[in-house]
């Protein structure tokens, strides 16, 4: 109880001061006030924008860090730090006019300062360093050089042009003063844990058990968001984060629980809103396994798997059968291309053509050697959904006379197993996509190697070809084209079983309003959102 | 005529009353249920070893995923991916069987010889092997067993051998205490004074009729012990992995579901890993009382 009216007096005192600041308000005449929790399932290991490699804390950083340039609902690039640019005629030189009206979020004691193209160019430089890990850096090699023209203007210059440029330059901008060590950010660094940005809430404080409370920005440029506290609770089993939404502990939960759809739906106080992500789930196979390596074989496993039974009956139905490598819902998806049809008899003649026979044990052998696989598996964390694909695969394949035996790794030594040593058959993953559509790491032979996305060793000449075609060109046109053809070979191909991408569902109080969630960032537009009656 | 009287404690060392005449019915009760649980684990293993089961363990059947028991053809439901409980539920003890034995059988060879080098030899040894058995014992088992598990992979043999080693001194320091004490007693001078070869002194008179019964009681702890360790690991993740069944395992897939009034598929393995834990722990306390004669009738 005591803790409870700690927080309260913490709320009023942030309500008094919120006052003052009258003049920051969006003029959009919706109430200010409220705090919204919401359920994360797990805990984010860092929160600036940099170093973080995962869902959770990418959502924070979107909610404390702002782009040179961001993103509308309709997925129209729209400015934020940068209120205007100038693209050079050879589409090399990008030039970006800062507002000069930021200021970042004031640590303790300190006066706010203002943003400056100094940080733009520190941001850059940080993130390109060799000694940052982060995963940006591969997305940014385009970039030549950046320069200071003056305080409120910076140009970059690529090394080549290449389409859609300027949505790439919606990385997120940190201060010059925040990182203790001016020249590379690692994760050791005080400030990956108490970041300062230019967004709408800034960190107040991570508690003891690590629920990440952020308060509304008096000053963000775009005005003070409605909602006065944001604050994210981690929780280790998504059974018990559902219930505390049922019981109303928290206001959101983020990504349902396929399972749990139903209960929420049936229930008038929450709305579940769908939103599509650009992933898709996958059996990845090895050709350094001579079996994997004719293409029939392959073809064989993908018609040997009942796709919409899986859906179904493991995910309600939720999401859509993909045909081929690109994210679904994305301008490079060639909708003409239809998923194989579950067809185990097809399944068998193909098997037959490539020359196994049945063994005395029932499963197929081809001179003396068993059909028999590896399929690699990371015990994760929700290995619930995971398990049952996993395990209708190895039973539709036995179906078809193939010994799938499942393996499951802890999550590094899976990792070094998969990407490192390619010491796998079959693997079970998914990739999350931005909005690029490059499937370039995925299948260019040219990424076989350690560490490297191509862990399967999927090599063909017409594919690379036409992946550094499409990488060329700058004709949006041309390279719809290009990877329309792409797509029809790689779904003829099957370097993978591709599945389905899954419908997302948020769920959240109705007392919520205006909720308008971005794909895979979520929180973009989430100063807009308000509280009816402002609690 | 001399008098001769023995001090009443002594009588049930020496009198030839049969051990379950002299025993408490406690304990007695303690031993019957022990059996019985030990006698449906032989049982279920040998059902599982042999296929004698309503259904294979491992048929997948999508169309009646989390059916409630007393299903037709399902007494005890199904689970999460529409398997028979009841088939898993007597398949699941083949994951403890003969791993739990190799964990029992490493912690008994290895303490029983620990325990008798620092027992009877002490000196240097008693020293060197206290150091080890320290040592073991300092370190948290689970972190060891998940180490051991980054390292290779998640295999119920691999976990059994850390558990038994593990367990190892436990059963040394409980086999040198009975040396210790078995030292001061007059038979073993006068074996020695006979003449008779170590190798007997120690295998015969010391350990088959004096440590016998810790060794009895030791291993059927070691069994409990086995269960619960893959329990915990299951519930981690770790433990026997799909789609081989384990109660560890099918606790952990039907926790998910617990919260949602579908009870059956945690609760069935949760009951068995409970009276079977019991049951091995009344058996070894039983045991315990009754052979060392710990507590009189």
């Amino acid at each position: 109880m005591k803790r409870i009216l700690v927080v309260l007096s913490v709320i009023a005192a942030l309500a008094a001061s919120f006052t003052a600041a009258e003049a920051a308000k969006k003029k959009d005449g919706k109430p200010d006030g409220g705090t919204l929790n919401y359920g994360e399932y797990g805990r984010p290991a860092t929160l600036d924008p940099v170093t973080s490699n995962e869902m959770i804390s990418l959502r924070i950083t979107e909610l404390i860090f702002n782009g040179l340039v961001g993103i509308n609902e309709k997925q129209e690039i729209v400015p934020e730090l940068a209120e205007k640019w100038e693209v050079s005629k050879d589409n090399r030189v990008y030039t970006f006019f800062l507002r000069k009206d930021v200021t970042w979020h004031a640590r303790e004691g300190e006066q706010p300062k203002p943003f400056t193209a100094d940080d733009v160019v520190f941001t850059y430089h940080i993130m390109m360093h060799p000694k940052t890990i982060t995963p940006l850096k591969v997305r940014y090699e385009f970039i030549s050089s950046v320069e200071k023209i003056d305080d409120s203007t910076v140009r970059f210059t690529l090394k080549r042009p290449i389409l859609n440029a300027l949505a790439k330059f919606s990385f997120k901008i940190i201060p010059k003063h925040g990182p203790a060590n001016s020249d590379y950010l690692t994760r050791d660094d005080p400030f990956v844990q108490h970041p300062v940005g230019t967004g709408p809430f800034m960190l107040k404080n991570v508690t003891p058990e690590r629920e990440i409370i952020l308060v509304a920005n008096d000053n963000y440029f775009k005005g003070r968001p409605h909602i006065n506290q944001f604050s994210a609770k981690p929780f280790a089993d998504q059974n018990i984060m559902t219930q505390a939404l049922m019981f109303n502990a928290i206001d959101m939960i983020v990504l349902v629980n396929p399972r749990d759809i139903p209960e929420i739906q049936g229930d008038k106080r929450f709305i579940l809103q769908p939103y599509n992500a650009l992933s898709y789930s996958f059996f990845g196979y090895n050709m350094k396994n001579p079996f994997l390596a004719d293409k029939r074989v392959r073809k064989a496993f993908t018609h040997a798997v009942n796709r919409q039974e899986m859906l179904d009956s493991f995910f309600n139905g939720q999401g859509t059968i993909i045909s081929g490598p690109f994210a679904p819902g994305s301008w490079a998806y060639n909708l003409d291309v239809q998923p194989l049809a579950f067809d185990p008899q097809k399944a068998s003649s193909l098997l037959a053509e490539a020359g196994f026979t049945k063994g005395a044990d029932g499963f197929l052998q081809k001179d003396g050697n068993k059909l028999e696989l590896t399929l690699k598996v990371p015990i994760e964390k929700e290995s619930e959904a995971i398990k049952r694909v996993v395990l209708a695969f190895k039973n539709y394949l036995k179906n078809v006379g193939v010994d799938v035996k499942v393996e499951f790794k802890e999550w590094q030594a899976w990792k070094e197993d998969v990407f490192l040593e390619h010491d796998f058959d079959i693997v079970f993953a998914s990739w999350v996509f931005d909005d690029s559509a490059d499937i370039s790491s995925l299948f260019h032979s040219g990424e076989i190697g350690p560490w490297k996305n191509n862990f399967g060793s999927y090599a063909n000449a017409e594919v690379d070809g036409l992946i550094n075609e499409s990488k060329l060109t700058l004709d949006h046109e041309k390279k719809r084209t290009i990877n329309r053809k792409l797509h029809a070979i790689l779904a003829e191909e099957n370097p993978y079983t591709f599945l389905w991408t899954l419908t997302n569902y948020t769920a959240y109080h109705k007392k919520i309003r205006r909720v308008a969630i971005h794909p895979y960032k979520f929180f973009t537009f989430a100063d807009e959102w308000f509280m009816e009656d402002g609690k | 005529m001399k008098s001769y009287s023995q001090q009443s404690g002594e009588i049930g060392e020496f009198s030839d009353l049969p051990f379950w005449k002299k025993a408490n019915s406690v304990d007695l009760a303690y031993v019957t249920y022990g059996l019985l649980v030990v006698t449906l684990v032989i049982a279920s293993y040998l059902l599982g070893a042999f296929k004698l089961l309503p259904h294979d363990p491992q048929d997948i059947d999508l169309e009646l995923m989390m059916a409630p028991p007393l299903t037709p053809k399902h007494v005890l439901g199904t689970d999460f991916m529409g398997r028979d409980m009841l088939s898993r539920l007597v398949v699941g003890i083949q994951a403890y069987f003969l791993p739990g034995l190799l964990a029992i059988f490493i912690a008994l060879f290895l303490g029983t010889i620990l325990g008798v080098l620092a027992g009877y030899r002490g000196g240097k040894f008693d020293t060197v092997i206290t150091y080890l058995t320290n040592l073991i014992d300092s370190f948290p088992r689970l972190v060891l067993i998940l180490l051991v598990i980054a390292a290779f992979k998640p295999d119920i043999y691999v976990i059994m051998l850390v558990v038994g080693i593990t367990n190892v001194p436990a059963v040394a320091s409980l086999v040198k205490g009975k040396i210790l004490f078995l030292k001061q007693k007059n038979f073993i001078e006068a074996d020695i004074a006979l003449g008779l070869p170590t190798g007997t002194i120690i295998l015969k008179h010391i350990l088959w009729h004096n440590c016998r019964s810790i060794l009895i009681i030791q291993a059927t702890l070691g069994m409990a012990e086995a269960i619960l360790m893959e329990t915990s690991l299951s519930y981690l993740g770790f433990g026997v992995q799909e789609p081989t069944p384990s109660w560890g395992n099918m606790v952990l897939a039907g926790s998910n579901y617990f919260m949602k009034g579908q009870f059956w598929p945690s609760t069935a393995p949760a009951l068995a890993i409970l009276f079977t834990i019991l049951g091995f722990h009344l058996l070894g306390d039983g045991l315990n009382n009754i052979l060392e004669g710990k507590r009189d009738k």
